[in-house]
Parts: structure tokens; sequence; C-alpha cells
């Protein structure tokens, strides 16, 4: 009985070979489609438009950046390299405060890249970002 | 003589359960981290940034030229296109990230506007592409 039963099962063995063609064909196509993007960025946010909640808020650190890419800090003007050490000294001073940029429409994108970046090794939480009307 | 040949052949036919046990989890590996790229069509000049970190996950690239044109897909695109083409992307994977790719001398204005467009698009995650310093 034992051996009947197991002469059975070994004739009846499924075929996989077909299976596997496809299995590999499968395997192949994502293989090649896979592109691994590797885009490094800066996270910015946005203040939505939404009526804002009733936070405190805190003080802020303003940064405007004029059409030509100047860069004010206050009313100062600001050398790129001195960013990060001027609002260093602003947050030892208010340590809560946020950080706003606000950019002129023709700035170039790189300058304002730069400062949040350098807002960010200063070591404010959240960057934003504003737009200047002119 | 020619019997005997062909019995240790049977006798020593590879067993390729193994093997197919790796494919199938290739497969499944390859299928899971497949996210299809729309690359922009265009290479801009990214800036330089010390706190840039590599954006793994991110499936919708816009590209920003230096005159403030729009690349989606490889395709120039109108500002107004932009968020029906990020609600597709959402559509397809509501869990979307965004990369804007601006030119270090696009117009800063063109940014801020995509990223508006981005974000009622229905993507909050949205990050502007820099370099790490010093590569």
């Amino acid at each position: 009985m034992s051996t009947r039963k197991r002469k059975a099962e070994e004739e009846a063995e499924i075929n996989i070979t077909p299976m596997l063609d496809v299995v590999f064909i499968l395997l192949i196509f994502f293989i090649v489609t896979t592109s691994f993007v590797k885009e490094s960025g800066v996270d910015l946010t946005r203040p939505s438009n939404e009526p804002p909640k009733d936070v405190e808020i805190s003080e802020v650190v303003a940064i405007k950046i004029d059409a030509t890419g100047s860069i004010f800090i206050g009313d100062r003007a600001t050398d790129i390299r001195a960013v990060r050490a001027n609002i260093e000294s602003r947050l030892a001073l208010k340590p809560d405060a946020s950080v706003v940029v606000a950019a002129h429409r023709d700035a170039d994108a790189g300058i304002l890249v730069r400062v949040v970046d350098q807002a960010r090794v200063a070591g404010a939480q959240a960057v934003s970002l504003a737009a200047l009307a002119d | 003589m020619a019997k005997r040949h062909s019995e240790a052949e049977e006798e020593t036919e590879i067993n390729i359960t193994p093997m197919l046990d790796i494919v199938f989890i290739m497969l499944i590996f390859f299928i899971v981290t497949t996210s299809f790229v729309k690359e922009t069509g265009i290479d801009p000049t990214r800036p330089e940034a010390e706190t840039a970190s590599v954006r793994a996950r991110s499936n919708i690239l816009i590209g920003v030229t230096e005159q403030g044109d729009i690349w989606f897909n490889k395709n120039q695109i109108e500002l107004t296109a932009v968020r029906q083409r990020v609600e597709e992307a959402t559509a397809e994977n509501p869990e979307s990230s965004a990369v804007i790719i601006a030119d270090e001398g696009a117009p800063t204005g063109v940014v801020i506007d995509i990223m508006d467009q981005i974000r009622l698009g229905g993507v909050i995650d949205i990050a502007v592409a820099a370099e790490p310093e010093g590569s």
C-alpha cells in the first residue's frame, strides 16, 4: 500500500519549469526597471494658507533676501558666511524662536537653499518660507 | 554502459528548490522596492548644503531651470499642470514625497509657487534638492 502510494505521487509531480521561466522573466524585468533614486535635499516647510490656530507665537528670527540676493537679518545686511553666527546669537537669546526666510521672487533659489541650510546648522528647529510681494 | 550512465544522471539530479526560494525572495524584493521614478529630464546645478540628507523614497521629482521653466517626466510643463501631476502621483502612491530640483540661479518665486501647488496636490513632504558639501 505504502509503496503504491509513493509511486503515484512520483508520477503526478507537477512540472515547475514553465513557472520558473515566468518567474525568471519577471525577476529580470524588475531588476532592469528598478532605479534607486539618489536625490539629496533640504526639507523646507511653507506655512499653509489656513488660518493660524491659537499658538503662542514666540519670537521670530526673520531673514530677508532681496531681489539682488542680498541677505538681511533684522535690518542689517549680512554676508552668507555670517548668517550662521547671526542666527546662533539670536537663538541663544530666544531659544524658542522660529526662523522665517522671506525671499524675493526674483532671488536665486541657490541663495535661499544656502540660507535655510545655514539656519539649520545654527540649530533652528523649523525653518519656514515666505514670499516677499516686492 | 549507456544504461548505467542514464541511471547515474537521474540520481544526481540537481535540487532546484533552494534556488527557487532565493529567486522568489529577490522577485518580491524588486516588486516591493520598485517605484517608477519619472526623471525630470534636466540636470541643473544644485546648490550645496551641509544639512542635505538623502531622500530615498521620493517619487515626485520636479525640475526648475535657471530661466524658471518647470520640467516633469522629461517634459516642460506649466505651473498650473503641477497640481494635477502631483495628484496623479499620490493616487498611485499615497505616501508620496516630492523633491524640487531647482537650479542655483532659478527664481525663488517659481520654487515657492511649485511648493504651493504640490501642497494643494496633497503632498506635505517637500524638499529642495541640494548636494552635500564637498561632493
